[in-house]
């Protein structure tokens, strides 16, 4: 029988991964502050739709570590790119983990970052040197066990003028035991950096998904973001967005697509701490059946951010009566001289818009599926991974066909 | 074989509870162009949706044949795929969907027996865009989203003429255009009307009939055929109105009075 997520199963853990007794100490710190800590309060602005006031740990057996190590082309190792796990990178690199590992996300942060300190395992370190170019996107898939947990970290650290895309994908089949998923992703990009980070959420409906996402720019750096969510029966995801550097530039891409009972709620932040900065927020959901789905999201813009240039957007389409979403956007202008422009709609696809397709031979599920894709269109024209892009338009079509789980192939 | 494409019989429609169709009769020819006139509120376009299945369109009586077909239980997507176009008045606007890959969805729908593959479809299209005489930067646009009036008539006969019907309604396709683009889409119109394809003009006035003409002309007017002639039926209603043949069409005193309030709101 697997072991649940108890003090003796961090140990255990820490043991089997060989890890040097600094990383282990931090793990049983973390341990303890799960243990002391309040679950979020759904009263609070940044949980108002998510209440985990009864979110029941014992349900989960201890992460049991899985991932496949990640593959880093030899050109790009000699070059000096780092894309390991973290095992690998305390014992090679002790010095980048210390200063780049749960220093965006505090351990403390809540009650599920906690955990994710005390279990995260999975983990990978990608570091790209000074002016260097990764032309290809990397790849990293993430499993968990049915009845189990994991708890995957991914630390991204771009040195000045490099750049680099990562696909960090979720998934698993579906079955029946509880699992959970506790991620957390801190990305820092230096100067004249472009990071393309995509985050995959397929997961199997037995899994309750919480993720942290957080990225800081530093001055003329571009960090693009894409979140997506299709799996899980409760995914719950912060992108934040940190406009450090002057003149930075943040591309926050949100698609997701909800069907039967599923609830997914989605929090962001663009704040914008540097003069002359853009950020440009677009995230679009379609929900199904009896599915729900939360947006909240806030531009933040403090004193000193003049010219600060912030969009964001957040688009519903409703295809079916049952379903809800709900959207609530936020501003916070400290900055006199700014452009902050917000918007969000729920609506139902419209029956003018099938009957047009219809009266052209269209038969309602395919006309339905056209508005759908029309619909997402915009998310799908500005992704620039052609693997992904063509997956998730598959993944899309299933979900309007039918309420079937399906993974996304990259 | 009979050559009748349509055949309308005591026609009764209601739109929540409003009768707008009151026991139509009309009868249309294969390869034949029909125009239906009549004044606003007359009940044009209802007819026009009632033979494309538009939900919300309730038959209280009578029957419409469809190459010998009752089609009243059709969906629209399979009154289509048996060859019914409607060009409509105010076409829809589709955001995200290209007019290529939703016409392309269409044409293989209507013919899924020999469907086309994208490469061979763009050919396909490429010869009706020549034919029609169309900007071809249209069709990689989304459908009608930005289109000018005459942008979306003209994409409505490029549509008529990839999708090849048996019967093409075509709900005042002139409203809204110029000279200039009237005569474009009228002669595109006029290309496209083959010996197989019936076209049923919908109209409020003569102006299109001087570019498509027709070979039978029906005047509806209160929900009903009150009048069916030549060419020069077209005529008498351009220089005397509606409301003053009204009487000679046999129609009480109230549905005249209502024809006459009716054309005073639109004008």
């Amino acid at each position: 029988m697997a072991e649940k997520l108890t003090r003796d199963a961090v140990e255990r853990l820490a043991d089997r991964l060989g890890e040097p007794g600094w990383l282990a100490e931090r793990r049983l710190e973390a341990f303890d502050l799960f243990s002391k800590m309040d679950p979020p309060d759904p009263r609070g602005e940044e949980w108002r739709y998510t209440d985990v006031r009864r979110f029941d740990f014992d349900r989960f057996g201890a992460p049991t570590p899985s991932m496949a190590p990640p593959v880093l082309p030899d050109d790009l190792a000699r070059k000096g790119v780092i894309f390991t796990d973290f095992v690998t990178a305390a014992r090679d690199y002790p010095e980048l983990l210390k200063e780049h590992f749960f220093t965006d996300v505090p351990v403390d942060e809540h009650k599920f970052t906690a955990l994710h300190g005390a279990f995260h395992s999975d983990d990978v370190l990608l570091y790209v040197p000074r002016g260097v170019e990764v032309e290809l996107p990397l790849e990293v898939a993430r499993r968990v066990a049915p009845g189990g947990s994991t708890f995957p970290h991914t630390s991204i650290v771009l040195e000045d003028t490099a750049s680099v895309t990562l696909v960090d994908s979720f998934s698993s089949e579906e079955f029946s035991d509880d699992a959970l998923c506790s991620s957390v992703v801190e990305i820092q990009a230096g100067r004249g950096a472009i990071v393309n980070y995509i985050s995959l959420q397929s997961w199997g409906r037995a899994v309750s998904h919480f993720q942290t996402q957080r990225f800081t720019g530093y001055r003329d750096s571009t960090v693009r973001s894409l979140a997506v969510n299709l799996g899980s029966s409760f995914a719950r995801t912060q992108v934040e967005s940190v406009l450090q550097g002057e003149g930075a530039f943040s591309e926050m891409l949100g698609l997701y697509f909800a069907d039967a009972d599923q609830h997914f709620a989605q929090r962001t932040l663009q704040y914008h701490d540097a003069p002359h900065a853009t950020s440009d927020l677009l995230y679009k959901g379609a929900l199904k059946e009896h599915s729900r789905s939360e947006y909240s999201g806030l531009i933040k813009v403090s004193r000193g951010a003049q010219g600060t240039d912030a969009y964001q957007a957040n688009r519903n389409l409703v295809l079916s009566d049952n379903a809800m979403a709900h959207s609530i956007p936020q501003l916070e202008i400290e900055a006199n001289e700014v452009r902050c422009t917000h918007g969000a709609t729920v609506a139902p696809v419209e029956e003018e818009h099938l009957f047009y397709l219809m009266s052209r031979g269209i038969d309602r599920v395919t006309a339905q599926k056209l508005v759908v894709f029309g619909f997402f269109g915009e998310v799908l024209d500005r992704i620039r991974v052609p693997g992904v892009r063509d997956g998730l338009s598959d993944a899309i079509s299933a979900k309007v066909e039918s309420g079937a789980h399906l993974e996304v192939a990259v | 074989m009979s050559d009748t494409l349509l055949e309308i019989e005591d026609l009764h429609v209601e739109i929540e509870g409003n009768q707008i169709l009151k026991g139509l009769n009309l009868s249309m020819d294969k390869g034949e162009i029909h125009a239906i006139m009549g004044p606003n509120g007359s009940g044009k376009s209802t007819l026009a949706y009632v033979l494309t299945g538009r939900p919300g369109y309730e038959v209280t009586a009578g029957k419409i044949f469809y190459k010998g077909e009752d089609i009243m239980e059709l969906a629209p997507d399979e009154r289509a795929q048996r060859g019914i176009f409607l060009a409509f008045q105010y076409p829809t606007e589709v955001p995200g969907v290209s007019v290529v890959n939703f016409m392309r969805t269409a044409y293989n729908a209507i013919h899924a027996d020999q469907p086309k593959s994208a490469m061979a479809f763009r050919m396909y299209l490429q010869e009706k865009i020549d034919l029609l005489e169309i900007p071809s930067e249209l069709v990689d646009r989304y459908v009608n989203q930005g289109f000018s009036g005459g942008e979306k008539k003209r994409n409505e006969v490029l549509q008529m003429a990839v999708l090849t019907p048996e019967l093409a309604i075509m709900d005042e396709t002139d409203s809204g255009l110029d000279i200039d683009a009237l005569k474009h889409v009228s002669a595109g119109v006029n290309k496209l009307a083959t010996p197989d394809v019936g076209i049923m003009l919908i109209t409020h006035y003569q102006r299109l009939l001087n570019y498509i003409r027709p070979d039978v002309v029906h005047v509806l007017m209160h929900g009903q055929v009150v009048k069916s002639g030549g060419f020069e039926l077209a005529e008498r209603l351009e220089a005397e109105g509606y409301a003053g043949l009204a009487r000679e069409f046999g129609l009480s005193q109230e549905a005249i009075a209502e024809v006459q309030k009716l054309e005073k709101a639109r004008a």
